[in-house]
């Protein structure tokens, strides 16, 4: 069983933490500005 | 004689149609004509009438001699009175001048809008569909997308106000 593996619950933890901080770290700094952006420019040109 | 010959030969009717005068400056050239007009029909009144007086003939009728003599006098003394218009005539060309003036640079200014219109007009036809616009060329045309994502964004709110409202909602949760 692999959960008897020493320190796989560490393992895992470290890596929940790190793929979390990742994740957010990318969607705040890439991924959602560029919906918001879309969003925006939609607003705009429906209002020209 | 040199301006009484120049205001005959302008064709009143077609001044006012061919330079499409209206309101104002047509009531006014209008007026001008008819003070022309009054001031010629006056002239031609009253040089129809004679202008010498046989003051021999009144010799003969009357018996005051003295009072002929005195008229005669009086008569051949009489000088119309003229009148110095150069100072009217140097107005009117100052006006002139300044009308002129101010039509070069309303020709001027009109030219320019013209020509910005033209531009406009060019930028319009040649201009792609919405539908073929990228959001970068959206947003480089106007600056103004970026800083409003940039300040939604630094205020952790990920929905632009009133795009739901407007645009309707797609997510599922």
């Amino acid at each position: 069983m692999p959960q008897l593996v020493p320190f796989f619950f560490v393992n895992q933890v470290v890596f929940a933490f790190v793929i979390l901080t990742v994740l957010i770290y990318t969607f705040t700094k890439f991924i959602l500005p560029r919906f918001v952006r879309i969003f925006i420019s939609r607003i705009y040109i429906n209002k020209l | 004689m040199a301006t009484r010959s120049a205001a005959l030969k302008i064709d009143w009717a077609k001044v006012s149609t061919s330079l499409g005068l209206r309101g104002q400056t047509a009531t006014s050239l209008q007026a001008f004509k008819k003070r022309n007009d009054d001031a010629r029909r006056k002239v031609q009144v009253l040089s129809e009438q004679p202008q010498t007086v046989d003051f021999a003939h009144y010799r003969g009728v009357l018996k005051n001699q003295a009072i002929v003599d005195e008229i005669e006098k009086h008569f051949k003394s009489f000088k119309p009175a003229t009148y110095d218009v150069a100072r009217q005539l140097k107005a009117i060309d100052a006006f002139e001048a300044q009308a002129v003036q101010n039509a070069e640079q309303t020709k001027g200014k009109v030219e320019a809008e013209l020509q910005n219109l033209q531009k406009t007009l060019e930028n319009i036809e040649t201009a792609r569909p919405f539908e073929d616009l990228t959001v970068d060329e959206v947003a480089s045309a106007q600056p103004e997308i970026d800083e409003k994502t940039a300040s939604l964004v630094s205020k952790g709110k990920w929905m632009p106000p009133g795009y739901k409202e407007r645009f309707g909602d797609l997510s599922a949760v």
